[in-house]
């Protein structure tokens, strides 16, 4: 059942992965809009959300949700660049040194001048853009590979945000990016800021991803990069626009973790925060080798793994424990990738 | 083939970059400090002080205190610690000062063990060692200069708690790092003091939230969510109190649940105004760099410490236990609304 869910008919045997579709056969080549492994994290986190509602009924109020939803959006967020890198067969490990770089740039810039939130906003964009550049650039001109090159640019980026930090922290933030935190200012009736802003980006990505010619090609890359080239894919340039584009998200991220911080910004921003997105992307079902997954999964390995941190914590376990539950999802979303491989080839 | 192969040596040479990188990353940061040495030609004793690490707001006051010791009572300052709190780069800058050959060292271990044969090795080299902030108590150091006794840091940790609290409730702790041996035992005298003094408050839970000023605010919203009974928050490290107040602010539960930490007086300041920090338990940083230097002078000149002794104006009863070769800075300091203002890191 779940091989033909992941294998969609039609597609000629031997024909690589996921190579651009031709004309025609578009409808019949497009795998189910919700794989197996999406389909497992939507009970999975259903199941969580009704046990710990159960289980302590402060879980299941507002004042517990919104948190939950807010406390996830830069990791989802990052994460949906990440899932296109890693489709694409490539990584990036500098995403939590890109976050420290915006956050202590915008955080300084708006402590002097008083920035106004839609320039703050840019500003991280921007700069979060340069630096996935600088990575893209590198990774798609140099052909070394991509964890070499971002583990380089990660205690590259990290020195730069520490010579920013000069040797102390930032204090005294303003409260301009309160409109993406977790309290009153980040909501409209009820419904945070920040989250909807990650699911309409979240949303754009899972369609261009899906329904573009454009989309297409990252996993024909990851798939088979020469395969894609003779196909005439310009692979330099889509491998480029992956990391540039994960760069602009965690300039946007780095928006989310100011407005949820508090009114001073230490020099360990960031730090770790790579492996916690590739966490969620893992868990989400992106094949860590490239040419399967999606921005959906991502999503949702982000919210099952806060949920799993909010139930630990609420339910009043031992704070490591949290860290076991990840430990084990990200295992057994790599053995379910491994077990489909293996069927696949094997059919 | 040949251009797979060619591929291959990039790729390895380039983590070999990669890993020297990041070498540099955890190595002895910085370049300060390299103008010390006893060789010069005045007579003024060398005191070099190794932090746990370089750049965050507490250390830097501490260095602010130590330079403006110096320059009273005579003594070149020499400051230098590593980019992260790692044992392995501490111990290369400790090695650096040692064949600088300084008069005196001063070091906040990050790994008490491993610093032991270290200072051992100071030692034999003739330079006069101690701890400060944090002790080697298995070391060969002749003093340590200590910020605050950690029943004291606790029980004025409790004491402001409760009373923030009106007296009675349940609250919970939100530390940082698992193993940090400091926090332990302050929330085990905060455990003990809280069950002997004051029967009608009751502590329920302690989270840790590792050095993550994010995940102690959102543990915090979570501990208010899982007990809408509680009370009370203590954000027991420099990041979890400002941490903690921020998740009371957001709640909008102001006034509902008091919060009180050990947070530095900038990162504080805001949380005091608004109310959602009701205090903040913490020592004057500047005078513990002073006190470490004016212990340095002490050992540089060959005296001996007083049972209590008068270092300055500010500091004129400071108690030293010979037994232990404690020098006690003397009791915490609660910084509230009113006092927050007068300090400045």
């Amino acid at each position: 059942m779940s091989s033909s869910i992941l294998t969609p008919a039609g597609r000629p045997d031997g024909e690589p992965a996921a190579v651009a579709p031709q004309d025609g056969g578009r409808q019949r080549l497009l795998p189910s809009p919700v794989t197996g492994q999406e389909m497992v994290l939507i009970v999975v986190i259903a199941l969580l959300w009704l046990a710990l509602s159960l289980a302590t009924p402060a879980f299941f109020t507002s004042g517990s949700i919104v948190p939950l939803l807010v406390g996830m959006t830069p990791i989802a967020l990052i994460g949906v660049g990440m899932t296109i890198v890693i489709i694409t067969g490539g990584i990036d490990v500098s995403v939590g040194s890109i976050v420290m770089v915006c956050s202590v740039i915008v955080a300084q810039t708006m402590v002097g001048s008083g920035l106004p939130l839609p320039l703050a906003v840019l500003l991280a964009v921007a700069i979060g853009g340069v630096l996935g550049l600088v990575n893209g650039v590198l990774i798609a001109y140099g052909r070394v590979h991509a964890i070499i090159i971002t583990f380089g640019t990660l205690n590259l980026f990290r020195f730069i945000g520490l010579q920013v930090f000069g040797s102390s922290t930032v204090e005294g933030i303003p409260r301009t990016l309160n409109f993406f935190g977790r309290g009153e200012a980040g909501r409209t009736l009820g419904i945070p800021h920040s989250f909807v802003i990650m699911l309409v980006i979240a949303a754009l990505a899972w369609w261009y991803l899906r329904h573009t010619a454009g989309g297409r090609h990252f996993y024909a890359i990851g798939g088979d990069s020469q395969a894609a080239r003779l196909a005439g894919i310009s692979v330099r340039t889509r491998v480029l626009m992956a990391y540039v584009v994960t760069g602009l998200l965690a300039g946007l991220a780095s928006c989310f973790v100011l407005a949820q911080g508090t009114s001073s910004l230490a020099a360990n921003v960031g730090s770790g925060l790579e492996l916690a997105v590739i966490a969620a992307v893992v868990i989400g079902g992106t094949s860590i080798i490239g040419g399967r997954g999606s921005v959906l999964g991502t999503v949702l390995g982000a919210l099952l793994v806060q949920t799993v941190a909010t139930g630990v914590t609420q339910l009043g376990w031992r704070s490591q424990l949290s860290d076991l539950f990840v430990g084990l999802f990200i295992l057994i979303a790599v053995g379910a990738d491994l077990i489909r491989q293996r069927t696949r080839r094997a059919s | 083939m040949s251009a797979r192969r060619n591929r291959a040596t990039v790729a390895v040479v380039g983590v070999g970059m990669a890993l020297t990188l990041a070498g540099c990353g955890e190595g002895s940061g910085g370049s300060a400090g390299g103008s010390g040495g006893s060789g010069g030609g005045d007579d003024m004793p060398t005191i070099a002080f190794v932090p746990k690490l370089q750049g965050i707001p507490y250390f830097e006051a501490m260095n602010a205190g130590g330079e403006a010791a110096c320059e009273e009572l005579g003594c070149e300052w020499l400051y230098q610690g590593p980019v992260e709190a790692d044992a392995a780069a501490q111990a290369d800058i400790v090695r650096s000062f040692i064949q600088q050959d300084v008069d005196v060292l001063f070091v906040a271990p990050n790994d008490p063990d491993s610093m032991a044969p270290l200072l051992q090795e100071a030692a034999d080299a003739g330079i006069a060692v101690g701890t400060t902030d944090t002790d080697a108590p298995n070391s060969v150091r002749e003093v340590f200069v200590s910020q605050a006794s950690t029943e004291g840091i606790g029980q004025t940790l409790t004491d402001q708690m409760v009373e923030a609290m009106g007296g009675a409730g349940r609250y919970a702790i939100v530390s940082c790092g698992e193993t940090a041996e400091n926090l332990n035992s302050w929330i085990e005298v905060q455990r003990e003091y809280t069950a002997s003094e004051y029967p009608e408050v009751e502590i329920t839970e302690v989270v840790y939230a590792g050095e993550d000023q994010a995940a102690a605010t959102q543990m915090a919203t979570d501990l208010m969510n899982s007990d809408p009974t509680l009370t009370g928050l203590v954000g027991e490290c420099t990041s979890s109190a400002p941490g903690v107040a921020q998740a009371v602010r957001d709640a909008g539960r102001i006034g509902q649940v008091a919060t009180v930490g050990l947070g530095t007086p900038n990162s504080i300041a805001p949380y005091l105004e608004d109310g959602s920090a009701s205090s903040s338990v913490l020592w004057d940083v500047e005078a513990l760099g002073y006190l470490t230097v004016w212990a340095g002078m002490q050992l540089a000149e060959g005296n001996e410490f007083e049972a209590t002794n008068d270092v300055n104006s500010d500091l004129s009863a400071v108690e030293y236990d010979e037994e232990t070769k404690t020098l006690l800075l003397g009791p915490p300091l609660v910084l509230t609304s009113e006092n927050v203002g007068e300090f400045d890191y």
